[in-house]
C-alpha cells in the first residue's frame, strides 16, 4: 500500500482537521472583516504549506526522526541563541528571526524538538532505570536551558509551556512519585518569590489578570473586552461577521491570541463547545495514536504532541474567558500565524507517521 | 500504586494525563457555560454599552413675540468646525491647513492640543464661525477628510436693552455647551415651553469612537413660540422716556384684561452679552455697575411706597369705619407722640382736612391720625387684600414680595416690641413697610376693577373666567374722586391735567430720617442718593379707566415734579392709540 496518506486510521484525523481548518479560515476571514485580503491568503498558504509538512513529516520513517531527535533539538536550540543576539524585535519581543521569506519563530519548533529529544532520550530507558531521580537530570536539562532562553526574549507563555510539557513527558516516563509531589509541593510555596523575577508588564498582567475592572481601559482592557465578546455570543452567537467586538475593533488581537473569543462571539456557547469538542478530539486522537504506537519513541512523541495541543488549547481559550493571565499562546490551527501551524501539522505528520510504522 | 508491573507504569499515567486534560476542559466548559449562557445578558449590555452611542439632536427653542408681532428672542445659527480624530501626521497637515484658510487663535491651538491629548472623538477647531469663515470654508472642506462644519442655535435678542429684564436670557448648560437654557426672565419661566423636546440619534461607534452606521433615532420636538402681552413700541416709548433718569422704573398694565403692556426697568443691559460669549471686562463691568442693571426695577426691589398707601389707609378707614368722608381733622404741621414729633410735608400746615383733601394734598398728619384710630393690624390686613405683601402673580419668579410689617413681624424679626409710632409711619406708607411698583400699580388695577382677585399677566393666552371678589364700590368711589382731584387741583396737578382725565397719586418715600435743618428743601440739592425716591401710579381715562400707569424714580426727589410727568407722557402715548 504505497499512499498510506489516505489509510482508514488517518481518516478521523483528516475530519477532525478538515473541520479545524475550515473554522479557521471562516475565523481568519470574519477577522478581515468579510474581506479576501493579503491576511487570509498568507493563512490559507499557512494551511498549504502545513498540510505539505505534515504529508512530509509522516513520509519519513519515525526510525530517522529518533536518529537525528538531538541534532534536530541542538540546530533548534542554537537557532534560539542567534535569536537572542540578532532577532527582530517585534511587539517589544525578541521572538522572530528573519529568513528573507518570512519571519520565524524558533520557539515554535523547539516544542516538536524538545517532544522528540525527550521521547529519544527515555525511549532507550528501561523502567527501572526511570525510577532512578538521576536519570531525570539529562531531561530537565534538555526543558529547561530553551525554556530560559525564550523567558529572556521574553515570552514567558510559550516558555512555561515549555516546561509545561518538559515535566508532563517526564512524569509519564516514570518520575518517581515522591519526588514529583515533593517538587510539585516546594514549586508551590516559592511562587511567590518569583514574583521579583517578572518584567513589569508580566506583573501587571497577572495584577489584572486578577482583578480585570481594576484598570478597564489599560491592561485590564484585554480580559475585559474578550469577556464581553464571548459573554454577548449566548447559546446561538450573533453570526458569522456580526460579531460587534470584533468587527468594531473593541476586541484586541482577535486573529490571533483572542479568535477563539471571536468564534464564541459569532457562534455561541454551541459553536464553542463544537470547537473544544475538535480539539478534546485531536487530543484523544494522539493519545489513542500513543496507545496503538509499537515502539516506545513513538508512544512518547504521541503522548508530547497529545499534551503540547491541550497544553495550548487550554492555556489560549483559558484566557480568553479570564481564567488565567494574558500570555501569547496561539490557538493551534485557528490562531493567524506561519510557525504555529507548521509546529502542530508536523505533529500531526509524526502521530501519523507514528501509526504508519505499525504496520 | 508504586508496586505495579513497571511496563504498565506508563499507561496508567497515560490514564493520569488524560483524566487531567478531560478535567480542565470540564472547567473550561463551566466558564463558558457561565458567561455565555448564565451572564449572557450582561455581557450583552456591556457590548452594546460598548458600541453604542446616544446623540442628542437639539429642538429649536421657540422664539418671544411681543404682542405687535415684534420678535425680541429669536435663533440664529452658530457655526462649528470640527475634526474627527486621525493620525498624527495627517492631523498636523489638517491643521496648518485650516489655519491657513480661517485663522486659529492661540486659544484654541490650545485647546486643540488638549483635545487630542484625551484622546477626544471629536475635536472642535473654531467655534463661531463668521459668516465669511463659513463660506470660506464650504469650497474647500471636502479636502479633509473627517472635518465638518456642524450648526447649532444661539439665541439674539434683537431689541435687546428695551426687553433684557423681562425677556430674560439663556446660558449654556454647563455639562453640555450646545444646550442653550434659559437663565433669567420669560426663558427661564417658561423654559420647558420654549425648549421643547430633545430628540436623539443611535449610533455605533468602533473601539476609536468613530461613527459607523445610524441604528435608530428620533426626532426632536421644537419649542412653542411665545407671546408676550408687551407692545414693542410703547414699550420703546417708555424705555426711551425712562431713559433720562439715572434709576427708575414703569410698569404699564390693561386693566381690562390684566395685560402688562409695558414693563421697563433702567439702567438696562445688553442679555446677548450674557447668552453668548462675553469678557472678563464686559461682566465686570455689569456685574461692578453701581446702579445695578440686571435688576428688574419695577418687580425686583421692593421700597416704602409712600403716599401712595394712603390710599389704602382711607379705604381701610372708612370701611372700618373709624371715620366718615367728611370728619374733618386738623393738621398742625406735625404731631406729638410720647417724646418724638412725626412731621407732615407740609411744616406749616394743612389745617382742617377731610379724607378727600387729605388724598389731594397728601396731608401726613390726617393719615397719621387714621393711622393711630386703625392699628397696624387693621392697616396690614387691607394692604394685604390689596396685594401687598405677596407676589402679583406675574409670570417671573424673581419678583420680590416686599412687606407688610405687624406686630408679631417686628417680635419674630427684629425682636422687639411694636411701638406705638411706627404705626404712624406705616399709615403714611413709610417706615418698615416694602412693596414693589408693580405691587402699588396691581393695587390701582384692583381698585378701579373693583376686584380684589385682579392680578396681571405677562403671556398672550386665554385667561380663565373667574367670579370676581368685589370690593364695596361705594367706598371706592369715595377714592376715586379723591384720586381724580389729585389731578385736578391736588398734588399732581402741575402735570396730570389733561383732558382725557387722570385718576392719580404722588408718592415720595424717604431713604433717611430727615434732620430738622433739612426740612422743605429742594431735593436736588443733595446727593443723588440721599434724595427721595418719587412714585406716581395713575389710572385714564376718566370715563371707563383702561390704563394703569406706574413710575418709579430711584432718589427722583419728589413723585409730584419727577414721576408725575413721566406718567404723563405715557398716559397721552396710550390715549393718542
Amino acid at each position: 500500500m504505497r499512499n498510506r496518506f489516505f489509510q482508514d486510521e488517518f481518516k478521523i484525523l483528516f475530519l477532525i482537521l478538515f473541520f479545524l481548518l475550515y473554522i479557521s479560515f471562516l475565523g481568519q476571514y470574519s477577522a478581515g472583516g468579510g474581506r479576501f485580503n493579503e491576511q487570509i491568503l498568507r493563512h490559507l498558504i499557512h494551511i498549504v504549506v502545513g498540510i505539505g509538512l505534515m504529508q512530509a513529516a509522516h513520509m519519513i520513517n519515525l526510525r530517522y526522526w529518533k536518529n537525528s531527535a538531538y541534532i534536530f533539538y541542538a540546530v533548534v536550540l542554537f537557532s534560539l541563541i542567534v535569536v537572542e543576539i540578532l532577532g527582530i524585535v517585534k511587539l517589544g519581543a525578541q521572538r522572530w528571526i528573519n529568513l528573507y521569506f518570512f519571519a520565524f519563530q524558533p520557539s515554535e519548533p523547539m516544542k516538536i524538538a524538545l517532544i522528540l529529544a525527550l521521547a529519544r532520550y527515555y525511549s532507550v530507558l528501561s523502567p527501572l532505570e526511570t525510577a532512578d531521580v538521576k536519570r531525570h537530570v539529562f531531561p530537565f536539562l534538555l526543558t529547561v536551558t530553551p525554556a530560559i532562553l525564550i523567558c529572556k526574549q521574553p515570552d514567558l507563555g510559550t516558555a512555561g509551556l515549555l516546561v509545561c510539557v518538559g515535566i508532563g513527558m517526564m512524569f509519564l516516563a516514570g518520575f518517581p512519585w515522591k519526588i514529583f509531589v515533593a517538587i510539585a509541593g516546594s514549586c508551590a510555596t516559592l511562587c511567590p518569590f518569583g514574583w521579583f523575577f517578572l518584567h513589569d508588564y508580566q506583573r501587571n498582567r497577572i495584577l489584572t489578570f486578577l482583578n480585570p475592572d481594576n484598570d478597564p481601559l489599560g491592561t485590564g482592557y484585554h480580559i475585559l473586552q474578550s469577556k464581553i465578546a464571548i459573554g454577548s455570543g449566548g447559546a446561538f452567537g450573533r453570526g458569522l461577521l456580526e460579531g460587534t467586538q470584533s468587527s468594531l475593533n473593541f476586541l484586541p488581537e482577535k486573529n490571533t491570541d483572542f479568535i477563539f473569543a471571536m468564534a464564541a462571539e459569532e457562534w455561541g456557547f454551541f459553536g464553542s463547545l463544537f470547537i473544544i469538542a475538535l480539539f478534546l478530539a485531536l487530543c484523544g486522537y494522539f493519545f489513542w495514536t500513543a496507545s496503538k504506537a509499537r515502539s516506545d519513541f513513538a508512544k512518547f512523541v504521541c503522548y508530547g504532541i497529545g499534551m503540547l495541543t491541550f497544553l495550548h488549547v487550554f492555556v489560549n481559550i483559558a484566557m480568553a474567558i479570564g481564567l488565567f493571565p494574558i500570555v501569547g499562546i496561539p490557538l493551534p490551527f485557528l490562531s493567524y500565524g506561519g510557525s504555529s501551524m507548521i509546529t502542530f501539522a508536523i505533529g500531526c505528520g509524526l502521530a501519523m507517521s507514528a501509526l504508519g510504522r505499525r504496520k | 500504586m508504586f508496586n505495579r508491573n513497571p511496563k504498565d507504569e506508563v499507561k496508567f499515567r497515560a490514564k493520569i494525563v488524560i483524566l487531567t486534560t478531560i478535567g480542565l476542559s470540564a472547567v473550561l466548559i463551566a466558564n463558558l457555560f457561565r458567561l455565555q449562557i448564565i451572564e449572557a445578558n450582561k455581557y450583552e449590555l456591556l457590548s452594546k454599552k460598548n458600541r453604542i452611542r446616544v446623540s442628542p439632536i437639539l429642538p429649536k427653542r421657540g422664539r418671544i413675540i411681543t404682542s405687535d408681532g415684534k420678535i425680541v428672542a429669536r435663533n440664529a445659527y452658530r457655526y462649528k468646525l470640527l475634526m474627527e480624530r486621525c493620525k498624527g501626521k495627517n492631523f498636523q497637515e489638517n491643521i496648518e491647513f485650516l489655519n491657513s484658510r480661517v485663522k486659529l487663535e492661540e486659544s484654541d491651538l490650545a485647546r486643540i492640543a488638549n483635545s487630542r491629548k484625551k484622546r477626544l472623538p471629536l475635536i472642535l477647531i473654531k467655534d463661531e464661525l463668521t459668516w465669511d469663515e463659513y463660506c470660506r470654508l464650504s469650497m474647500i472642506l471636502f479636502k479633509i477628510n473627517g472635518a465638518f462644519i456642524e450648526k447649532a442655535y444661539a439665541r439674539e435678542y434683537p431689541m435687546a436693552f428695551e426687553f433684557a429684564h423681562i425677556v430674560g436670557h439663556v446660558s449654556k448648560n454647563k455639562n453640555d455647551p450646545s444646550i442653550l437654557i434659559g437663565k433669567t426672565g420669560i426663558e427661564a419661566e417658561l423654559n420647558d415651553l420654549l425648549f421643547g423636546k430633545i430628540g436623539n440619534v443611535q449610533t455605533e461607534v468602533n473601539s476609536v469612537g468613530r461613527k459607523v452606521r445610524i441604528i435608530d433615532s428620533q426626532a426632536p420636538i421644537d419649542g412653542s413660540d411665545v407671546t408676550l402681552t408687551i407692545d414693542s413700541r410703547l414699550q420703546k416709548y417708555v424705555c426711551d422716556v425712562l431713559s433720562h433718569e439715572k434709576a427708575g422704573a414703569c410698569v404699564v398694565l390693561d386693566i381690562s384684561n390684566g395685560e402688562v403692556l409695558a414693563m421697563a426697568s433702567t439702567p438696562s443691559f445688553d442679555p446677548n452679552l450674557l447668552a453668548g460669549k462675553m469678557t472678563r471686562d464686559q461682566w465686570n463691568a455689569i456685574a461692578n455697575d453701581p446702579l445695578f442693571p440686571l435688576l428688574n426695577r419695577a418687580i425686583d426691589c421692593s421700597y416704602p411706597p409712600g403716599s401712595i398707601f394712603k390710599i389704602i389707609v382711607a379705604f381701610a378707614a372708612l370701611s372700618e369705619g373709624v371715620i366718615s368722608p367728611n370728619d374733618k381733622i386738623f393738621c398742625g404741621g406735625g404731631v406729638k407722640l410720647e417724646d418724638r414729633t412725626l412731621h407732615c410735608w407740609n411744616r406749616g400746615g394743612h389745617g382742617y382736612m377731610n379724607l378727600s383733601d387729605a388724598l389731594i394734598f397728601s396731608c401726613d398728619c390726617y393719615f397719621f391720625e387714621l393711622a393711630r384710630r386703625l392699628g397696624i393690624n387693621a392697616i396690614a390686613k387691607y394692604a394685604e387684600k390689596f396685594g401687598y405683601g405677596s407676589k402679583t402673580d406675574l409670570e417671573l419668579s424673581s419678583e420680590n414680595v416686599g412687606l407688610v410689617p405687624s406686630k408679631s413681624w417686628k417680635l419674630l424679626r427684629r425682636g422687639t416690641s411694636w411701638k406705638p409710632y411706627e404705626t404712624l409711619i406705616v399709615g403714611i406708607g413709610q417706615g418698615s413697610l416694602l412693596a414693589t411698583l408693580t405691587q402699588s400699580a396691581v393695587m390701582f388695577g384692583k381698585i378701579f376693577t373693583g376686584d380684589y382677585d385682579f392680578s396681571p399677566t405677562l403671556i398672550k393666552g386665554e385667561r380663565k373666567e373667574r367670579v370676581k371678589n368685589p370690593i364695596d364700590s361705594k367706598l371706592l368711589e369715595i377714592i376715586k374722586e379723591a384720586l381724580r382731584r389729585v389731578c385736578l387741583y391736588g398734588t399732581a396737578s402741575g402735570s396730570c391735567l389733561t383732558d382725557y382725565g387722570i385718576f392719580g397719586k404722588t408718592g415720595s418715600s424717604q431713604v433717611r430720617t430727615i434732620k430738622t435743618n433739612e426740612a422743605g428743601k429742594d431735593q436736588k440739592l443733595f446727593q443723588w442718593e440721599r434724595r427721595d425716591h418719587a412714585f406716581f401710579v395713575g389710572c385714564a381715562p376718566y370715563k371707563n379707566p383702561k390704563y394703569v400707569v406706574a413710575v418709579f424714580v430711584e432718589h427722583g426727589g419728589g413723585g409730584a415734579s419727577v414721576a408725575a410727568p413721566i406718567a404723563r407722557k405715557i398716559f397721552d402715548k396710550l390715549m393718542e392709540k
